[in-house]
């Protein structure tokens, strides 16, 4: 690996790795700091291949091997209520109501690791059907059918809980 | 109110403090420093793997539609200089230049192992090394190994052309290479051709490995089908790691799967998954069928078909 190389791969990581981190968190449900030894090693692999992909979209690339390790991780440690109880972040975004954020993030964390990764990538880094088909290697008919799967769940768990409110 | 707007939101609230630490590249590079030594110490299956398998299958896994966006605003690098910290180990000797006999001794005097590698050369004496890695200097852990590679002449064979492919010849001249590993492959899909190498013990003791190739393709490094023939312990060991439906083999039991490169079974064929059948003959063989994703892509949906037809085809001698 060449100096300029090197260079490349850390202008990558600067530009690129708080979103795959990020990515990571909400298809694995893990806790950040799990999050990220999962995306250092996936990273790792972008890494050892770096010369011959740098030129060649490399995100992409490094997308679906963190998508796929999260994936992998969420289904091993079926880490499904972590999500729901991880500490709120710092400094949080605008929301007309937390309650129903919270609410949607436990519906998040309970579907199967993929369908909730196809919702993360077509919703949260709002990629197409076609790019997030290719980034977990799948048809775009699976993306289509997992997210509206995905969708519908949630819809039911939100129908319930305005009918309670109400 | 429009459940994805609101689950994109919950999804950025959720995350918006998550930030990757500045301290990554580096331990990315030492993490990458640790593996590389562990991935050559596993064995030369990976090395026969990445010759014979992994480049095609990259290259095709990194062509995507999608169009780059890297490289964007070049931001600071803040830690691209503080990298060469010292993992423990051993400081790997230098070994180019000395002869085979000469080099175990040395290897094993520092506290590593060798693995072999043979190139056919005039660059270099007979028998002389022209080639190590790690690269002398360098630190790795005590106990793993260091590949040389070997300087040989090409056998004296008169209707044999110059090639600059450097891919092992283990098992010589296998003429249609459709025997070895006392296997005969009776079925291969047509327009295939031996792929001119062979590799032993590659994957474990005792195994076989060849490929047939589309001719066009022949020395490119891309495959389009892979043979591996296990014997005894190999055989075995193999057996562990089975993955995939099950299918069975003139009664004998297999599983045929799409493996990833990371050994993780999908069910849609694509670019970045390798078609894989692999049975049990006998207590102490194992074969091994695995189709590149190109050629798999070309069969379309025969690749199973044709898979299992090739399996049907095998003939165990010996």
């Amino acid at each position: 690996m060449t100096e300029e190389d090197e260079a490349a791969f850390d202008e990558f990581l600067a530009a690129r790795s708080t979103a795959l981190l990020r990515t990571a968190v909400l298809v694995c449900g893990a806790s950040p700091h799990d999050a990220e030894d999962l995306v250092q090693s996936a990273l790792e692999k972008v890494y050892r291949h770096w010369p011959r992909i740098r030129r060649d979209n490399p995100e992409a690339y490094a997308r679906r091997v963190v998508v796929n390790a999260a994936i992998s991780r969420a289904r091993r440690r079926r880490v499904i209520q972590e999500i729901t109880f991880a500490s709120p972040p710092d400094t949080p975004v605008e929301s007309p109501d937390p309650g129903l954020r919270e609410l949607l993030l436990a519906e998040l964390g309970k579907l199967p690791a993929r369908m909730r990764a196809v919702l993360v990538l077509r919703y949260w880094e709002d990629m197409s059907e076609a790019e997030t088909a290719a980034a977990l290697g799948c048809s775009a008919g699976t993306v289509k059918s997992q997210a509206a799967r995905g969708l519908a769940r949630i819809r039911t768990r939100l129908a319930t809980l305005e009918g309670v409110s109400a | 109110m429009n459940v994805e707007e609101t689950l994109k939101e919950a999804m950025a609230s959720r995350v918006a403090a998550v930030q990757a630490p500045p301290s990554m590249g580096q331990r990315i590079r030492r993490r990458s420093r640790r593996n590389v030594v562990r991935f050559r110490t596993a064995g030369a299956a990976l090395l026969t793997v990445a010759v014979a398998g992994a480049v095609p299958v990259y290259l095709s896994a990194t062509s995507g539609p999608a169009p780059a966006q890297v490289g964007a605003p070049a931001a600071e690098t803040p830690e691209s200089a503080a990298d060469d910290i010292a993992v423990s180990g051993n400081a790997v000797p230098n070994v180019v230049g000395l002869r085979v006999d000469e080099v175990l001794p040395a290897l094993k005097a520092a506290g590593f192992k060798a693995d072999w590698k043979k190139v056919v050369t005039d660059g270099a004496p007979h028998g002389t090394i022209t080639e190590q890695k790690p690269a002398a200097g360098a630190v790795a852990p005590e106990g793993s190994t260091v590949e040389v590679t070997i300087a040989t002449r090409a056998a004296p064979d008169p209707s044999a052309t110059p090639t600059t492919d450097e891919l092992p010849q283990d098992l010589g001249d296998l003429g249609d290479g459709r025997t070895f590993g006392g296997v005969h492959f009776g079925y291969l899909p047509a327009g295939l051709e031996w792929g001119k190498w062979s590799g032993k013990n590659g994957f474990g003791d005792t195994s076989y490995t060849t490929t047939w190739d589309e001719p066009s393709k022949t020395g490119s490094g891309e495959y389009s089908v892979q043979a591996v023939v296990y014997q005894g312990k190999a055989a075995r060991a193999r057996r562990g790691i089975a993955k995939g439906d099950p299918v069975t083999i003139h009664g004998r039991q297999g599983y045929l799967g799409r493996l990833t490169e990371g050994g993780e079974l999908v069910a849609e064929r694509a670019e970045d998954n390798t078609l894989t059948l692999v049975w049990f003959p006998r207590a102490d063989r194992a074969v091994e069928i695995m189709m590149s994703p190109t050629f798999a892509t070309k069969l379309g949906d025969a690749d199973k078909t044709e898979i299992q037809k090739i399996a049907e085809g095998v003939v165990v001698r010996n």
